[in-house]
């Protein structure tokens, strides 16, 4: 078996050696599976995104068509969404389905798809998830507590976190910087329980949250305290740094490729990466209006070209990133990583330029699902696809099992094997 | 829950059918049935809402509608004109009729819910931790810069629902009070002072690629010029601060060459001094530089280890030419010497193009030509000196006043219980601190040196700080007083309450509405009330959406070069400070004839007479078409889309922000068409479907009429009377033969015409409408006539008001007895600005008394 995983010649890394696993699950159980979101928060110019026939034996339109190597490994799904009302700010609940106000509603909050999956890995691998963008964040990760995950926005210090190994003076510096903070929750933990019993009704919700975040913690220390003494795999990113200018492309290509390997190195199985609207995307060729000015483009040719430009942009990105997750060879299995890699790329919004939050443009690849090429969701009645639904089968082929997530009325129909 | 949440959103209507238990209906409730039953009846009710649905269901649910009923009548949306029109008598008595059945079922003033406890948002917990340590502020060091941002919710980063807790805050803030607290107090030796004598030749310009390629500069021996304003300036003998201390800065300097090229050019006003920005992390310092004369600036500051040192050129000028980047100003220089010095223009010349690349060669006007020419508005740097870190004794007096001389452990117990009752805002309960003292004691052990007893005191402190009783505010523990004296400290400056108002809620000595008004004025006269007057307007406005839809800069290029969005939020912030520090009437912020202008605004503004500075000064508009907070550009443009305007986004901030009406979103299944600027319609022409189609006219009608007005003005707020459509330049005489012959064949073929921008004809704007069941209007002035009509203007009153609670609560305030009188008690007073904030502060609502007890 050990034998077997040593087919890894070449790695995303470009390195000759073999990629140091972090765990040792790979060797023992079935192959990991992964999840990639890729994101933005206007949604896409629908012509330029949904192909005009659906099945398999549809043509790529111009935002993807990067992808035709990939067309047989892609399901582009059209009529789903969350049936949510049109405008900005609805776009937050793209991986979950609720609005933060109406979250309290639900069982689960509004936790995002992607840290339900985290959730489960948690422990056996260093990072539950790594969450990634230029700029600013676009709030698509969400905790059980209704909080929306902070990416890193420089890719400089993703790598750091990600594979910058601690010197012997750092670990212990780390080791001693949770041990005083430990003391300092256990004191203020002490507290909390007087606080709490003399507190009113409404208050107590605050002070539980409190508590949560507490536990929460505390639990974490634990389990980073174990991965201190472990060295991380190596990796190197400076190629991509190397011109005198660096481009929002060539940074993005170097969050990718970090985001690869993690998946390669079993550092994380759950990663997303997002496009804000606040970052400006004119190192583009032909980009020079604001991204959600370009949505708003009033329909003058030259202004749509720019959205398209950028949305191209972000699918070419996706592309590169699917390609070079498909040069890995995944061990013990005769697929490649991207097989064993969910990725799923779309919006929460549909198309910035109606405000509409419906036919979100949704695309998933790899997994190894048997895809579905260009699939009209609609029910029977013509109702839109709870996106939901979809959720429930990647939550399912990732080892969750459950029948239900957030505003789901079934599983979308995407098998594997 | 989500279907209630839709219905409610579909919501259009004021109606309910009530059955009259006694067969008698009260005139309130006759009035009701017989001006709204007859759409919101039978099988297939108007806006999709039936009638008897008021009374149906849970009471939560039902008081939402009726809430809704009463908006609707109220702002006049319901009953609908084309119903004929509801006689103004029957209109009030419906509204009181409403207002009373709503008081009714909400239970009067206590219904309005609590504030809610919550955690403190970022800038509170800045200067609350600021006023615990009593330092300037949290350093330095930038230490909360890892911290997760706040959420806002309409604006507001108050909003207890919005600010919620996670171990990653919890991590955040136990590291960052650390930085702060490990930055304050300082164990161990006296770190040694040194003197740093920075020549010219040891500044450097700080470089925008990721190489370390020093940045062009302009130097000599003896100086170095700002060029790009982009880049800084640091010191390579003292790039960072090497202990954390008090130093002395000094740096010589002066403003070169302001005014020798003219302000169309360079975008800088010859009347601005050139000034000069001393960076320490976040903490910034500006010098005004003298012309042409060297001299010496000193400052003295704490400055956290690790502190970067940069100095730079503030001014939003000199990115006018090319696409904004610096070296295209260089062509400045250019235009300059070929008019004021032919013959040095010449010599460039013949100096450089022969040695130029065959690209530029060819151009005498290329930048890279007159790089060595720039005489551009700039600060020169000479030297510095820098001494530190100094201390005022050793342990510096800051620690000791928090800690005392010579701190042990074994006194934890009595030296943290000032800092806790400080941070907690209230008196520290007996075994509260325990496990706190223990943890320090824990950590000393019990052969600590001097040093030791320090460090563990330290994490003493940040555990009080971690603490949920300073963490989470609005918290129900604690004495009245103190609950009324941390709410008061938190509305007005943002941060924990001092010992004086501490003293004075607990005495007694603010009870009471005259009391109350004193303690406001003392305040704003003091200058402790600006963290209200610059956030209150911000959140109040949503000034941070200025840039969520800029204007478009081909179109507006002097939005974004000249940073207009600043100009135009400082002029909010400067308005609603005068309003509050003369005490003016809240509806002035409305009808108000003035406003605060700069030469930048003044060109958008098309006002001449101004001075030529970025200084904000009074000006009075003639004619009614512009002052106050209706004619700004902050709220035109950020209500405005980046190439057209939007009657229905500025109609919306005018019902949300003034007049405290919130239009329902649309159905979700409503499909919004995309506007076509190609074709040559007006906005109104674009939104005829909201008068058409009924599922858009029932709340659109209600709606729309307070946009119109604005057309007048574009996306970044200057007046047009006139769309100017998307013209494209008109096409050469051969081209437009040639479209001539394709147009022939087109035809032949069935096909339409070549598209010719070029002859859209600019359209008139037409910024006239009708009030729903009001009058008419015909253009911004008679609309602002009508918006200060009497009901409007207590509108704009109640408005002002729930914005005002809002901010303070963390809650929107709902309608209730105590929020009448909050009104009752401004229009006593003649509705003065400073009255109001006094009757909110001292309300029921605010002092939240009522709802606990």
């Amino acid at each position: 078996m050990a034998v077997n995983r040593r087919v890894v010649l070449k790695g995303i890394g470009g390195a000759l050696t073999l990629p140091l696993l972090e765990t040792s699950e790979a060797a023992t159980a079935r192959p990991p599976m992964r999840f990639l979101v890729v994101g933005n928060p206007l949604g896409m110019h629908p012509e330029h995104f949904f192909p005009a026939e659906f099945g398999t034996r549809f043509m790529l339109p111009t935002t993807l068509r990067s992808l035709e190597w990939v067309r047989d490994r892609l399901t582009i799904v059209s009529h789903s969404d969350h049936g949510m009302n049109n405008g900005h700010g609805r776009e937050i609940s793209f991986l979950n389905g609720v609005l933060p106000e109406h979250s309290s509603a639900y069982a689960e909050k509004n936790v995002s798809v992607d840290q339900l999956m985290a959730r489960r890995t948690q422990g056996r691998v260093r990072f539950p998830s790594v969450h990634a963008a230029l700029g600013s964040g676009i709030r698509m990760s969400w905790t059980a507590n209704g909080i929306d995950l902070k990416p890193f926005t420089d890719p400089h210090k993703l790598f750091d976190h990600l594979f910058l190994n601690l010197t012997a003076q750092e670990k212990a510096v780390r080791r001693e910087m949770i041990a005083r903070n430990r003391s300092v929750l256990d004191a203020v933990g002490d507290q909390l329980a007087g606080l709490k019993r003399r507190a009113s009704r409404g208050d107590r919700v605050r002070i539980d949250q409190y508590a949560t975040s507490v536990r929460e913690l505390e639990t974490s220390f634990a389990e980073r305290e174990g991965w201190i003494d472990r060295d991380k795999p190596k990796f190197d990113i400076s190629g991509h740094f190397a011109d005198s200018e660096t481009t929002i492309r060539n940074r993005y290509d170097a969050i990718f490729d970090m985001v690869g390997y993690a998946f390669e190195t079993d550092l994380t199985r759950v990663a997303t990466v997002a496009f804000p609207n606040e970052l400006s995307y004119t190192d583009i060729e032909g980009v020079t209006r604001g991204y959600h000015a370009c949505t708003h483009n009033g329909k003058k040719e030259e202004v749509i070209a720019e959205l398209v430009a950028i949305e191209s942009f972000q699918v070419e990105q996706l592309s590169r990133c699917l390609r070079k997750l498909d040069s890995v060879q995944e061990p013990g299995t005769d697929g490649t990583l991207l097989d064993h890699t969910m990725v799923l790329f779309g919006s929460g919004m549909g198309y910035g330029g109606t405000h509409s939050n419906r036919n979100l443009p949704i695309l998933v690849a790899g997994g190894g699902f048997r895809h579905r090429g260009h699939v009209d969701a609609r029910a029977g009645n013509g109702g839109n696809l709870p996106l939901c639904n979809l959720y429930v089968t990647l939550l399912q082929r990732f080892g969750v099992e459950r029948e239900r997530f957030s505003t789901s009325t079934g599983a979308f129909e995407l098998h594997h094997g | 829950m989500a279907d209630l949440l839709r219905a409610a959103s579909l919501l259009a209507a004021c109606c309910i059918l009530l059955p009259a238990a006694d067969g008698s209906d009260s005139p309130g409730l006759a009035l009701l049935k017989a001006s709204c039953s007859h759409c919101h009846g039978g099988p297939e009710p108007q806006g999709g809402f039936l009638l008897s649905s008021l009374t149906e269901g849970p009471e939560p649910d039902s008081l939402e509608r009726w809430k809704k009923s009463l908006e609707f009548v109220r702002a006049e949306v319901m009953p609908p004109v084309q119903g004929g029109r509801l006689p103004p008598a029957h209109r009030r008595q419906l509204v009181a009729f409403l207002r009373k059945e709503v008081h009714r079922r909400s239970g009067g003033a206590g219904a309005s819910p609590a504030a809610p406890m919550r955690r403190l948002n970022n800038r509170e917990l800045a200067h609350s931790i600021r006023d615990v340590l009593m330092i300037e502020d949290v350093g330095t060091h930038q230490p909360m810069s890892g911290l997760v941002g706040d959420t806002l919710q309409d604006g507001f980063d108050t909003i207890g629902d919005a600010l919620g807790m996670s171990q990653f805050h919890l991590e955040q803030y136990i590291e960052a009070f650390r930085k702060i607290v490990g930055a304050t107090v300082l164990p161990g030796d006296r770190p040694s002072s040194r003197q740093y004598r920075v020549a010219a030749g040891d500044m450097r310009m700080t470089s925008l690629s990721q190489q370390r390629r020093p940045a062009r500069a302009n130097r000599t021996a003896e100086s170095i010029d700002f060029l790009d304003p982009r880049l800084r300036v640091y010191f390579a003998n003292f790039e960072r601060a090497p202990a954390t201390g008090k130093y002395r800065i000094r740096v010589r300097a002066t403003g070169k060459d302001r005014g020798v090229y003219e302000t169309a050019e360079t975008g800088i006003y010859d009347g601005d001094p050139i000034r000069l920005r001393i960076h320490l992390g976040d903490r910034t310092r500006t010098f005004d530089l003298p012309d042409e004369a060297q001299t010496e600036i000193e400052l003295e500051e704490w400055i956290a280890a690790g502190t970067r040192l940069e100095l730079s050129y503030p001014t939003d000028g000199l990115r006018l030419r090319g696409n904004g980047n610096f070296k295209f100003q260089y062509s400045i220089a250019h235009d300059h010497l070929q008019e004021a010095d032919p013959a040095l223009y010449e010599a460039v010349l013949r100096d450089r193009l022969p040695r130029a690349p065959a690209r530029t060669a060819k151009n005498p006007r290329h930048w890279s030509h007159w790089t060595e020419q720039w005489q551009g508005p700039r600060p020169r740097l000479f030297s510095a000196e820098i001494e530190g870190p100094l201390y005022d004794a050793w342990p510096p007096k800051r620690q000791v006043a928090l800690l005392g001389t010579a701190p042990a452990a074994g006194d934890a117990a009595k030296i943290l219980r000032p800092i806790a009752e400080r941070a907690w805002r209230r008196e520290v309960l007996d075994g509260e601190l325990d496990p706190i003292v223990e943890l320090v004691q824990a950590l000393a052990g019990d052969h600590a040196t001097q040093e030791g007893h320090v460090r563990a005191l330290r994490e003493g402190i940040v555990a009080v700080l971690a603490s949920p009783a300073f963490l989470l505010v609005n918290s129900d523990q604690g004495a009245a007083s103190d609950r009324f004296a941390s709410k008061f400290s938190y509305f007005l400056r943002g941060t924990l309450p001092d010992r004086h108002i501490r003293e004075a809620a607990r005495d007694g000595r603010l009870e009471g509405f005259a009391a109350v008004l004193d303690e406001v004025r003392r305040r704003i006269s003091r200058s402790e009330a600006e963290e209200f007057l610059r956030e209150f307007p911000h959140a109040w406005l949503e000034l941070d959406r200025i840039n969520f839809m800029a204007p478009d800069p081909d179109r507006f290029p002097l939005y974004s070069r000249k940073r207009l969005s600043e100009d135009m939020v400082a002029e909010v912030l400067r308005f609603f400070r005068h309003a509050v520090e003369s005490n003016v009437p809240v509806p002035e912020l409305l009808s108000a004839n003035y406003t605060f202008v700069n030469a930048d605004l003044a060109r958008v503004y098309g006002v001449s007479g101004v001075p030529q500075d970025s200084q904000l000064r009074r000006y009075t508009f003639t004619g009614g078409r512009r002052g106050g907070m209706l004619g700004m550009g902050a709220f035109l443009t950020l209500t405005a889309d980046s190439l057209s305007t939007s009657p229905i986004h500025r109609a919306v901030f005018v019902l949300e922000k003034f007049l405290g009406i919130r239009p329902a979103p649309p159905p979700a299944d409503v499909e919004i068409a995309e506007p076509d600027v190609r074709q040559a319609r007006t906005i109104k022409e674009t939104l005829a479907a909201h008068t058409s189609e009924p599922t858009c006219a029932s709340c659109h009608a209600g709606i729309d009429p307070y946009g119109y007005a604005f057309e007048n003005f574009d996306p970044v707020g200057a007046w047009r009377e006139q769309y100017t459509m998307h013209v494209a330049p008109r096409p050469s005489r051969s081209a437009l033969r040639e479209i001539e012959v394709e147009d022939r064949e087109r035809a032949a073929k069935g096909l339409p015409p070549v598209e010719k921008p070029w002859e859209n004809e600019p359209i008139r704007v037409d910024s006239s409408s009708r009030f729903p069941g009001g009058p008419e209007y015909r253009d911004i002035t008679e609309y602002r006539r009508h918006l200060l009509s009497e009901e409007n203007r207590e509108r704009f009153i109640r408005c002002f008001i729930e914005k005002l609670l809002t901010y303070a609560n963390g809650v929107e305030p709902t309608e209730s007895a105590a929020l009448d009188e909050i009104v009752a008690k401004s229009q006593e007073n003649g509705f003065r600005i400073v009255e109001t904030i006094a009757a909110v502060v001292d309300s029921p609502l605010f002092r939240d008394e009522q709802v606990r007890n």
